[in-house]
């Protein structure tokens, strides 16, 4: 093997490498979505996507959750049930219909909070976020649960 | 037959789960503020709900991996689920202000496995609402989460910590 030859292929091996490890790093602190810049891929009342899950539960996980955790970006209506704050100083708002058996709870960000905070019980209000999980009648809990929609932001 | 009245009910919608686990190569920590639990104070038992996908991470990749089919497979198993009994109820006042010291025996279901569990926990009772704080390990491969090579192998602890808060008021 002549000396030029050794060159190259040195040369193409640092390129590799130096690429594959841009690429680990790449990913490795890719940051996370920004639920609110990218696109809502439904949007949907809270009655109906809580009627949804509560009609079947695997066939509203199959449409709405993702195995990576990347799960439906949702705007959701409905009437603002209440407003108030998680041990993350987050706040949260509950969408829900009076008389429904659940709702819609989104959570906001320290980013999106004040958008929250300017809601008022009964209004009618489009949140858009990301889905978490959805509704169910728990016979444990002796409860309804609502759906979960996290990184949340009023829609105006 | 048991009897529930509906003013020993306690339910809490404002919670914080916490996982940490630490090998000497990473610290990996994760967030939960969605889970639902209730007491009822006259028969002990204890209920939580998680939902999985609302545990947050400091990395997107390490949140992908664990909601991924070969971690916690989250989109088949949305939500992991701790029933149970305070032990020592009869050391627990949920009428009279102060701070109790709780045990609890029950069983946790993770990705559809379910294990025993005991752990204790630290009551405090406050003008007819309390908090309740615990921490406790699990075993992963108790749950069928077992990492044979690669980062996780040797990044994920095989027990990780849990550390939980939650806030109760009366139904």
């Amino acid at each position: 093997m002549n000396k030029k030859k050794k060159k190259l292929i040195l040369l193409v091996v640092i390129v590799g490498m130096t690429v594959a490890a841009s690429i680990a790093a790449f990913m490795f602190f890719k940051p996370h979505r920004d639920v609110q810049s990218a696109r809502t891929d439904l949007v949907i009342s809270a009655n109906e996507l809580v009627n949804e899950y509560l009609s079947s539960a695997d066939q509203a996980n199959e449409k709405y959750l993702d195995e990576a955790g990347l799960s439906k970006i949702l705007e959701v209506n409905g009437l603002v049930h209440s407003i108030t704050e998680d041990y993350n100083n987050q706040m949260v708002v509950l969408i829900k219909s009076p008389g429904a058996d659940a709702g819609v709870s989104c959570t906001f960000t320290i980013e999106t909070n004040a958008s929250a905070e300017a809601l008022k019980v009964g209004q009618l209000v489009r949140i858009k976020g990301v889905i978490r999980s959805g509704a169910a009648y728990d016979e444990d809990l002796g409860l309804f649960e609502h759906v979960i929609l996290d990184k949340s932001d009023v829609i105006k | 037959m048991a009897f529930t009245k509906i003013e020993d009910k306690y339910v809490s919608q404002k919670s914080h789960i916490k996982f940490h686990s630490s090998t000497p190569l990473e610290d990996i920590e994760a967030n939960n503020y969605k889970a639902v639990s209730t007491v009822d104070a006259s028969t002990g038992n204890v209920v939580f709900s998680v939902p999985m996908q609302s545990f947050e991470f400091e990395k997107a990749l390490m949140q992908e991996h664990f909601n991924g089919k070969n971690f916690l497979s989250t989109k088949k198993n949305p939500k992991a689920k701790l029933i149970g009994k305070i032990t020592n109820l009869g050391e627990v006042d949920f009428t009279k202000d102060g701070t109790y010291n709780g045990s609890f025996s029950g069983e946790m279901t993770i990705k559809g496995e379910t294990q025993p569990i005991t752990a204790d926990g630290k009551i405090t009772v406050k003008e007819g609402a309390f908090s309740l704080e615990s921490t406790f390990d699990l075993t992963l491969t108790d749950y069928g989460i077992a990492f044979k090579k690669g980062k996780p192998s040797t990044n994920v602890a095989k027990t990780i910590e849990v550390t939980l808060i939650a806030e109760y008021a009366k139904q």
